[in-house]
């Protein structure tokens, strides 16, 4: 892969639509390019994700956003979804992406990693596993947490909505105590699965808690952790994206929503390992944070 | 007829703040541009969720974009 597989054939220019005239002139590739592509790129350059199908004022759409466009080296990133919200918007993204089964994410995104190491040795390839709560803490803690003890060189981020949105409004392992949905009318018995500590337990190198409320931690996380996979060991994100449907919010509530966790269930959370935090700092002199 | 965002270019201009650009959900929609240094909208691509009338009015009382009903080109 590289940045070349995104220029038009010269005779097929005239019949391309707009908007992959536009990924090839002004979208920010990490290849060629001297400047450092960040979260700033959002505000005027061509984003590589494109008219996604969620919900209006969805928070994990931005969230999305400042993801994509803080990852440093999109044209050697491969993305591995699972199903969910989160699957809907991956057919819209410019980048390699992998859809699996259900809750297998990382047991796939293990295998690629492993695999694309073995053919480029001399490359730096991300892979990044992007799923829901669903997928990292119900249907996929196995995988999740096999992952980390094996100390696979990944990326693994939590797009916690702490519901089975996609399918109506089912309750999860990652939703609040006494929680009520649609088709969880009693109320959840049990606690939120505190999975970013179970991630730490299992050994990652970099566990985050947070909520999408500010792009530019966003990205500064996701930078962190990317470095920390390439070099140290796994690293988790547990991002929270409520679902404001099914939480009975207006379309324009998801920001103050985020906010509002920012202080309770999403207080900060972080854990960076000795070894990875020696490692940060050796990145911060390179200039590569 | 739908809802789309309105960014009045005039008082967003002396504001050069751009955090609306940031927060909008959907991918190229609310852009910034640094000629004019001034916030505009796809109103193609808008879905009218107000999240930047959200940013813009409650969080920083800047009060430069509204939602405004169009009609589209038959």
């Amino acid at each position: 892969m590289s940045v070349d597989i995104y220029k038009i054939n010269p005779e097929f220019r005239d019949i391309m639509p707009q908007e992959i005239i536009d990924l090839e002139e002004n979208a920010t590739w990490a290849g060629e390019s001297v400047e450092k592509r960040g979260i700033n790129d959002l505000t005027d350059k061509k984003e590589i994700l494109e008219e996604h199908s969620l919900c209006a004022g969805c928070p994990e759409a931005a969230a999305l956003r400042y993801i994509l466009a803080a990852l440093p080296l999109p044209e050697e990133t491969i993305i591995v979804n699972s199903t969910g919200c989160t699957s809907l918007m991956f057919p819209h993204i410019a980048l390699h992406t992998v859809h699996s089964m259900f809750g297998n994410q990382n047991a796939v995104a293990s295998g690629i990693k492993r695999t694309l190491d073995w053919r480029f040795p001399d490359k730096t390839k991300d892979v990044v596993v992007l799923a829901g709560d669903g997928a990292t803490i119900d249907i996929g803690l196995d995988y999740t947490l096999q992952s980390f003890f094996r100390q696979e060189k990944i990326t693994t981020i939590c797009f916690d909505n702490e519901v089975y949105a996609n399918t109506g409004g089912q309750e999860s392992g990652s939703t609040p105590k006494g929680q009520v949905f649609k088709m969880a009318p009693k109320g959840k018995v049990f606690d939120k699965v505190p999975m970013w500590e179970l991630a730490v337990t299992s050994g990652v190198a970099y566990s985050v808690k947070l909520t999408a409320s500010a792009p530019k931690k966003v990205a500064k996380v996701l930078r962190e952790s990317i470095l920390i996979a390439r070099e140290i060991g796994p690293t988790y994100i547990h991002l929270y994206t409520p679902c404001i449907l099914e939480i009975g919010l207006a379309a324009n509530e998801g920001l103050w929503e985020m906010k509002e966790q920012d202080k309770d269930r999403f207080d900060d959370f972080k854990y960076v390992s000795d070894e990875a935090a020696d490692y940060l700092k050796k990145c911060k002199k390179e200039g590569l944070l | 007829m739908y809802y789309v965002a309105k960014v009045n270019s005039e008082m967003c201009s002396t504001f050069k703040c751009n955090m609306c650009t940031l927060y909008c959900p959907e991918a190229n929609t609310l852009m910034y541009d640094k000629e004019n240094k001034t916030s505009w909208v796809d109103e193609d691509r808008c879905k009218g969720c107000a999240i930047c009338v959200y940013v813009c009015s409650d969080l920083l009382n800047r009060d430069c974009i509204e939602m405004a009903m169009v009609t589209p080109d038959e």
